[in-house]
């Protein structure tokens, strides 16, 4: 090739990679206006124009799996708020294969995808997407079975710890004292009289490769946990904490503080486990009182009823299983740690730092 | 639009674009907000440290150091004598420690020297207006340089026969190396366009009148010469010196009169310099009165001492017994022989109009023997050859913050004249705001309006985006070491240097951290390559953006605001 | 080749030789020979395939939903409870039109527990949108099986071949196998246009509005409908390559001038068959086997039973409160046909009882009374208390 050739071919992928020209005598690309999305530098596995609330922290929260997902994959989805925010025919905001087949079977049909995808020597990873619902609840049973048969299959829980999609009812996953539309506050209950289901040690008794907790509020913790779950053969779990402003009852601007404020208080701890042992945790670097996580969602309002003695016993009930949490999983950091709660998000120009 | 039905109603990737969720923002929607970074808000010299630290954590020290020098030429100067009032306002001492950005200008300063760097000046053409300049000090060095950056040309007149004026005459080695100041200096003066006349005095070898008629604008940048007359009650010991002649001799000459016991009165950078030097030349004990107070919590910020904080700091550490709250209510003789004096406390407080006044506490006088009190209590202009536009004043008044010398057109005043500035850096500043308010007279337009942005406070930012990070040690000479020639503040290394910048939290402005490209759950944040206008490389898709208010919120910088819908962009500022 | 099988190991390799890529099972009886004959097989390394041993008949054919979604040939069988368990998933497998194929091994749906063949657990999901073929024997059985897959794929539908419990699947038959090289040339390797692919990312599954369901349904009915025809076509190729039919949508046995019908499916067939041949009849009669139960052959059956005066419909299955769904069904479809045929109908054979040979005689026998209201045939009401009769 010529040194003119070559000149003439940088300048063309300059513009069509919406380079600025090396030199003034060469076109510069053409207004970008709203094709710059298409230019984004990361994969857009989920696009806008979904239906989800103002604020949706399962939208983020797919959004960032998507992106660490890449495009060499495919999605088995339980129903849900996920699902129908983002499929009103003929509208998808997906741009990888996607299913939505039922409410409790997503690990199932995942595993059939996968075995597809085996029997045919694909490498796509397969994943399912399921809220707490569709995995706490009804799907747990096709979960079970996928993670025990050994599917390569990513399955990543959304847990917004209610049914948000049909109006706020209670899941096992709900947390203790919450309030929801099956397990109001009233004279004579405080909210949700069972406790979280521990899915993560269910999880972990299948000793499965690799299972972890994430949270919405740690963006660059959901990336690292994605990638290597997806580098992972074999089944593996990720749980990410999701805030629904509508159903914990806060603004949505605030749904990455309430989440992180789960996090240090230790009522949702990040930690990661292979074969079903804890290989590594989120050290907490203060942990907050769970007051200070409580009082942003109205969902706990009646535990703030000073007049009401149940409150002050609710609150400290609480607190007491986020020390219980801080103590079992030896969260406290012995000193500060860029990789603890205070650490993790520190950002600085040209992203986050880790 | 009708649709085809797909066969078991499949949809096709990425469709859902077709709907616009813009439509569900109810009454706010994001903008960015460029707001005055505190560090920038609070420079004399008007740098925009967060522009060039931000240069320096991109590793570009060239780029950072022509960003650090489009504001002020001569950072290796100012990274030594200036009290940083930017480190004072850094919002990173709510968190941990102040940026030690008065460190790092130091060491870009020196990096720029050793590495040779040149400003990024154009020969100004043979036609291009030509301004006057008097007084070759920081000030008018810094005129000339902005001058010339804006295709003038300059000449600078000065009175001795080397330039520095202050820097040289007043700032001992221990703090200003000569070669620094030769060094930015030279790199100065060599700029195209900048012709330097040296031993050349406004009233003995120019007249102002001259000046007037044969430049397009004269720039008044001659300091202050003069000593402010000193005496108590009237009263004044024999063979008094006086504290900036003093400084002058010794630094000069060498040549310090010999005491026991001195005794300093006044409150700045040359009453704390002359303290050390005494002290380093024999002198047993050396006392400053001050009526200002030291730095605490008890203390007004505006009662200060106004000195380099460090320098205080070093002055106590070298033995110098700083009396605060006090002055001097008369001298003590025997016979015609000067043995001390009596001091009495005192504060400024705010009389029956309002306006603040000293008040002597009536049974607190005490006695303090020495063999010496030199009188450090501020300088005013040398009235030869600005007579007619002085008057009576102590000191030139230039209207405001453009130096324009109200009653006479095309007369700029800048630095120490003025009565109203007091750092090396201040007088660069003016230097910057005269040759810009010069460049829109000369072009029929109205001088720059202030920068009335809003402070980026500390409530603005979302500091759970950064981490506790030890700020850069500063090395010193051990006391014993020090002598009257090597530099006491040692500098950083490159290493320091970009770890400092790193802490930067770009208050107020966009800091291209991706969280707001990061946490928006609707993808309306779009990252672009190129800046997008408003100088950040995000844009908000507002045919997408619910309008929730998540980047606001999680924005570390305080740069994005929720504001009602029908408010656009205001104008980019610089 | 001919060969004496069992009629669940016959399926096994029937579903064997047409190269399923993934096969998902939960074992029941009387299904579980056929899923164990096809593990065996995988383990002897007879059949690759991706066998996901579940853990419910919900995931399996959750699992033959994915993997077909994802492109893959896809099968599984099942019964009764297990049957009603999928239920579920069967309706939304057909929604999404992926083409599956499964085995129902008819057996009784609890309570009370039977594991005995009747017909009630298919027909308890006649709605589900299945192509639904029921066989008399195991023959039929195996090529059935054969031609379902080809059907599943040319019409983007699921298809359900129902084989009597225990009656087939139990039962020692001479078989002819169809030889892997012949079903090769009549079943094409598994192609979905609408398979989940990262190259072409389509959405499955879509949520869709009031506006547009309607239009939906009306093209899976629709689909159904115009599979009749290519259910026809694809056993006459068959016969054409093999010589044997399995009866398209339904066949006529008997005199063709017998004014006597009786219309069965399954193996229910066989008897009746061997009933017409053995036994001396008063009248002639000829018998109606209907193959395809979904979708229902109306036209086929218009003309079957032309110049039939009686029509005597059997069920092996019961709508509680109506009577027997094929019954009504036919009822139906004939209403209004002139001169249509008196149509009695009832149910035998349920959880598993046997129906004997005479059982033809005694049916005609009941022709010369009124017509009687839809009643299970064969039981004995005295073994009810009178309250509950």
């Amino acid at each position: 090739m010529t040194d003119t050739s070559n000149a003439t071919r940088l300048a063309e992928l300059r513009l069509k990679h919406g380079r600025p020209p090396a030199s003034p005598a060469e076109p510069s690309a053409p207004p970008r206006d709203k094709d710059l999305r298409k230019s984004q530098p990361r994969f857009r596995g989920l696009e806008a124009g979904h239906r989800a609330c103002q604020g949706c922290g399962e939208a983020l929260a797919t959004r960032l799996v998507m992106e660490s997902a890449g495009p060499d994959v495919m999605i088995a989805n339980a129903t849900g708020c996920l699902e129908v925010f983002t499929t009103p025919w003929p509208e998808s905001a997906w741009r990888v294969p996607w299913i939505h087949s039922l409410f409790e079977n997503a690990a199932a049909v995942a595993a059939g995808m996968e075995s597809a995808m085996k029997a045919k020597g694909h490498r796509t990873k397969v994943l399912a997407f399921g809220g707490d619902g569709g995995t706490y609840d009804i799907g747990f049973q096709s979960l079970s079975g996928m993670l025990e048969r050994y599917h390569n299959v990513l399955y990543v829980c959304y847990d917004n710890e209610a049914y948000m999609n049909t109006g706020i009812q209670r899941s096992s996953s709900t947390p203790h004292a919450a309030s929801t539309t099956t397990s109001p506050s009233g004279k004579a209950r405080m909210g949700k009289r069972h406790l979280k289901k521990d899915l993560l040690s269910i999880i972990a008794a299948h000793h499965i490769p690799y299972a972890a907790s994430a949270s919405v509020a740690y963006p660059t913790d959901i990336r690292r946990k994605v990638r290597h779950a997806m580098e992972t053969e074999g089944p593996t779990f990720i749980v990410i904490h999701s805030p629904c402003p509508l159903g914990w009852g806060h603004d949505g601007s605030v749904t990455i503080e309430v989440a992180r404020k789960a996090v240090q208080c230790g009522l949702f701890p990040l930690v990661e486990l292979e074969r079903g042992e804890v290989c590594n945790v989120m050290p907490i670097r203060q942990p907050q009182p769970v007051s200070e996580y409580l009082k942003l969602q109205s969902r706990f309002r009646h535990l703030f009823n000073d007049k009401d003695p149940r409150a002050l016993e609710e609150r400290q009930h609480l607190q007491a299983l986020a020390d219980h949490n801080i103590t079992l999983f030896n969260l406290r950091g012995d000193q500060a740690d860029p990789m603890d709660t205070a650490g993790m998000d520190t950002v600085r120009r040209g992203g986050p730092v880790h | 639009m009708t649709h085809v039905l797909t066969r078991g109603a499949y949809a096709l990737p990425g469709t859902s674009l077709a709907f616009k969720t813009g439509d569900w923002r109810s009454t706010e929607k994001p903008l960015h907000h460029h707001r005055k970074a505190p560090c920038h808000d609070a420079c004399p010299a008007g740098e925009d440290q967060q522009a060039w630290l931000a240069r320096l954590q991109e590793g570009n020290l060239e780029g950072a150091w022509l960003e650090l020098v489009k504001a002020n030429p001569l950072p290796a100067i100012t990274g030594r004598v200036c009290p940083h009032p930017c480190e004072t306002a850094c919002n990173r001492k709510h968190m941990d420690q102040p940026i030690a950005i008065h460190n790092v200008e130091r060491w870009l300063g020196d990096e720029a020297i050793s590495r040779g760097w040149q400003y990024p000046v154009t020969t100004p053409s043979a036609e291009a207006p030509k301004v006057a300049v008097v007084g070759a000090g920081p000030g008018g060095l810094s005129a000339a340089y902005h001058l010339v950056r804006l295709g003038y040309r300059a000449t600078v007149f000065e009175a001795l026969p080397e330039i520095g004026g202050l820097l040289r005459a007043a700032i001992p080695m221990t703090r200003l190396p000569r070669s620094i100041i030769d060094a930015e200096g030279e790199r100065l003066l060599a700029l195209p366009g900048l012709e330097l006349l040296l031993r050349q005095k406004l009233g003995r070898d120019v007249s102002l009148a001259e000046l007037r008629s044969e430049f397009a604008a004269v720039v008044l940048a001659p300091g202050c010469q003069k000593s402010r007359p000193w005496d108590v009650a009237g009263a004044v010991p024999q063979h008094l010196h006086e504290g900036l002649h003093l400084l002058k001799e010794w630094i000069d000459h060498g040549w310090l009169p010999e005491a026991r016991r001195v005794v300093v009165h006044g409150g700045g950078n040359t009453a704390v310099d002359l303290c050390r030097i005494m002290k380093r030349n024999g002198a047993e004990e050396v006392h400053l009165l001050t009526a200002s107070g030291l730095p605490g919590p008890d203390t007004d910020p505006d009662d200060v001492l106004n000195v380099v904080p460090r320098e205080l700091e070093e002055a106590l550490e070298e033995g110098i017994q700083i009396h605060p709250h006090v002055t001097i209510n008369r001298l003590i003789m025997k016979g015609s022989v000067f043995t001390g004096v009596e001091m009495v406390s005192l504060r400024k407080l705010p009389g029956q109009d309002g306006r603040k006044r000293r008040i002597p506490f009536e049974g607190t006088e005490r006695l303090l023997h020495c063999d010496m009190v030199v009188p450090s209590i501020g300088e005013i202009v040398d009235p030869e050859g600005i007579e007619e536009i002085l008057g009576q004043h102590k000191y030139l008044h230039p209207k405001d913050d453009t130096c324009e010398l109200g009653d006479h057109p095309g007369v700029y005043v800048l630095g120490d004249a003025r009565g109203d500035r007091g750092t090396v850096a201040a007088a660069i500043g003016d230097g910057r705001m005269a040759a810009l308010t010069i460049q829109r007279r000369i072009n029929g337009a109205e001088p720059l309006p202030p920068d009335t942005r809003e402070v980026a406070t500390f409530d603005k930012l979302n500091i759970e985006y950064f981490d506790r990070t030890e700020r850069a040690p500063l090395r010193k000479l051990p006391v014993a070491e020090r002598n009257d020639e090597s530099e006491i503040e040692l500098d950083l290394t490159g290493p320091e240097a970009a770890a400092e910048a790193r802490r930067c939290m770009s208050c107020g402005n966009c800091l291209a951290c991706d969280n707001c490209w990061t946490l928006c759950p609707d993808n309306a944040v779009i990252k672009t390559v190129e800046m997008a206008s408003d100088g950040t490389h995000y844009v908000f898709d507002y045919d997408f953006c619910k309008g929730c208010g998540l980047c606001s919120a999680e924005c570390p910088c305080g740069f994005i605001d929720m504001v009602p819908e029908d408010t656009v962009l205001p104008a980019a500022t610089t | 080749m001919r060969q004496a099988l069992e009629g669940s190991q016959a399926i096994a390799q029937a579903v064997s030789r047409c190269r399923p890529e993934v096969v998902a099972a939960y074992p029941i009886t009387p299904q579980t020979h056929i899923v164990e004959n096809i593990s065996k097989l995988v383990a002897d390394g007879v059949l690759d395939t991706e066998l996901v041993s579940v853990e419910s008949e919900f995931s399996a054919a959750s699992v033959i939903l994915g993997a077909a979604a994802a492109g893959a040939r896809a099968y599984t069988a099942s019964s009764s409870q297990g049957i009603l368990l999928m239920a579920e998933v069967l309706f939304n497998i057909s929604g999404l039109r992926i083409p599956v194929v499964m085995t129902c091994a008819n057996r009784a749906v609890s309570a009370p527990l039977s594991i005995w063949n009747d017909h009630a657990d298919s027909m308890a999901v006649r709605d589900c949108g299945w192509i639904q073929l029921h066989c008399l024997d195991n023959q039929e059985a195996v090529d059935s099986t054969v031609q379902a897959f080809k059907i599943a794929q040319d019409t983007e539908l699921p298809v359900m071949v129902c084989m009597d419990g225990f009656v087939l699947t139990h039962t020692l038959e001479v078989v002819d196998m169809p030889e892997q090289d012949l079903i090769d040339r009549f079943l094409p390797p598994f192609k979905f246009q609408r398979a989940l692919d990262p190259k072409r990312p389509i959405t499955q599954g879509a949520l869709v509005s009031p506006d547009f369901f309607g239009e939906i349904r009306h093209s899976h009915h629709a689909a159904m409908q115009k599979s009749a025809a290519v259910i026809e076509s694809v056993d006459a190729d068959w016969a054409a390559l093999t010589g044997r039919r399995c009866g398209g949508l339904l066949t006529v046995e008997g005199p063709a001038d017998a004014e006597t019908g009786v219309l069965a499916l399954g193996s229910m067939c066989g008897t009746l068959l061997e009933a017409m041949e053995t036994l001396p009849m008063d009248r002639p009669v000829k018998l109606i086997k209907l193959r395809c139960f979904r979708p229902f052959p109306e036209a086929a059956l218009r003309e079957a039973t032309a110049g039939l005066r009686d029509l005597i419909v059997l069920d092996r299955a019961v709508t509680p409160g109506l009577g027997g769904t094929v019954g009504t069904e036919v009822k139906g479809t004939l209403y209004g046909t002139d001169p249509g045929p008196r149509i009695h109908t009832y149910a035998v054979g349920l959880g598993g009882r046997d129906i004997p040979l005479d059982i033809l005689p005694d049916l005609v026998a009941t022709l010369d009374k009124p017509v009687a209201p839809f009643g299970v045939f064969d039981a004995d009401l005295e073994k009810l208390a009178p309250e509950d009769r």
